[in-house]
């Protein structure tokens, strides 16, 4: 019993640490919005292509960049090893990437690019096409200052969270990009019978 | 009831804390105590069997490396050149890729930038990357000579300097690693 009273004045603690965070203050005014799952965006074929266009099956959504001069995260690794965990499965789920660097990804760049990763769509556009898809997902991202003499050696801070969508486009799921493949997979498995698709 | 209510309240706080990617630190980070490596289905160039069991006794730098993966590529000539440097120290020097689909992308990049003394290691069961553990590449563990993890160096290091020749002197001859032993971060050209 004692420890019920306690609970509240604990969250309280916490929720006041966490509206005192800088960033998470953002976050919260954000979180008012539903992630939508609407976009209208460029293929590496250079074909306009909107989410319509997968209707029917789940999406997996990242946003990202192609481009990393230092390190690379492998959230591609693990989606594509997802992928292979759902077997079968795999052919009612597409997965895409969409960059948040339309001005270095190009279509062509991101179909090399993309190469290693064949299961994997990659998506561009023009720099109001992205912003409007990031807007719909909730994904924020800002090119940062370029710190040597390469103009085009900027980077890009993005969210990087995995999605999952349902087949008509409405959130299901948000993810950690560092989430193990088996349990993005099992997650995508979920949602795949019917019943549970609509939780 | 309260446990639940608190349980729901955290999970909530995480959807709605900003998924900003965190920058990922660079450099290295020296475990407080060794970590034991899970067991990795590594594959040389015949398909064969080449995991870390065979380097038993002995220290190893275990590179994680991937064809897409731009610094790691420009990292790999200096690893090359590192390993035989490196043997005479008592450390194997193992790149070990996580490309899918075996070693072709392996053999064209080895091709393509004239690899001379790094073996083909593949990750055959393409779970290296969860097991370690490693969220973003290059990545290099340093192993003590019984298998254990004692260090990583995440990015592209200066592996042919003198702090390297230092933490590999240390590695090798299994003495602490210290943090003044930690190579800067290679300055890397574009991978050709």
């Amino acid at each position: 019993m004692r420890k019920s009273f306690s609970m509240p004045r604990l969250l309280a603690c916490l929720l006041i640490l966490i509206a005192l965070a800088g960033p998470s203050r953002a976050a919260t005014e954000d979180a008012d919005r539903a992630v939508v799952g609407r976009f209208l965006l460029t293929d590496m074929n250079g074909r306009a292509v909107t989410d319509e266009m997968y209707g029917g099956k789940i999406r997996i959504v990242v946003f990202g960049y192609t481009y990393c001069p230092d390190i690379c995260p492998t959230v591609l690794n693990t989606l594509s090893v997802a992928l292979e965990h759902l077997g079968a499965d795999r052919a009612k789920v597409v997965t895409l990437f969409v960059t948040v660097d339309p001005e270095r990804d190009s279509p062509a760049h991101l179909k090399e690019y993309l190469a290693s990763f064949p299961e994997i769509i990659g998506l561009t556009g023009s720099a109001e096409q992205i912003a409007a898809a990031a807007r719909n997902f909730k994904v924020r991202y800002e090119k940062q200052p370029v710190e040597g003499n390469d103009p085009m050696a900027y980077s890009v801070d993005h969210s990087s969270s995995i999605y999952i969508m349902d087949r008509v486009g409405n959130f299901l799921a948000r993810m950690p990009h560092a989430s193990k493949p088996d349990r993005l997979a099992e997650r995508v498995k979920s949602y795949l019978a019917p019943r549970k698709a609509e939780d | 009831m309260d446990r639940r209510r608190f349980l729901l309240a955290m999970a909530a706080l995480g959807l709605a804390a900003p998924a900003a990617q965190a920058k990922t630190a660079q450099g290295l980070f020296i475990h407080e105590s060794p970590k034991p490596v899970p067991a990795l289905d590594i594959r040389d160039a015949d398909g064969q069997a080449a995991g870390l069991d065979a380097l038993k006794g002995r220290a190893v730098l275990l590179n994680l490396w991937a064809s897409w993966c731009m610094p790691c590529v420009a990292e790999l000539p200096a690893l090359d050149r590192l390993k035989p440097a490196a043997a005479a120290k008592g450390v194997a020097v193992v790149a070990l890729s996580l490309d899918r689909g075996g070693k072709i992308a392996v053999v064209n990049t080895f091709a393509r930038l004239s690899v001379k003394a790094l073996d083909i290691r593949t990750d055959e069961a393409r779970s290296a990357a969860e097991k370690l553990n490693a969220t973003a590449l290059p990545v290099s563990l340093l192993l003590d000579n019984q298998g254990r993890e004692v260090a990583r160096y995440v990015g592209a290091a200066d592996w042919e300097g003198p702090k390297a020749a230092q933490l590999l002197d240390a590695l090798g001859a299994g003495k602490p690693l210290t943090p003044d032993m930690a190579p800067p971060l290679a300055k890397l050209t574009a991978a050709p």
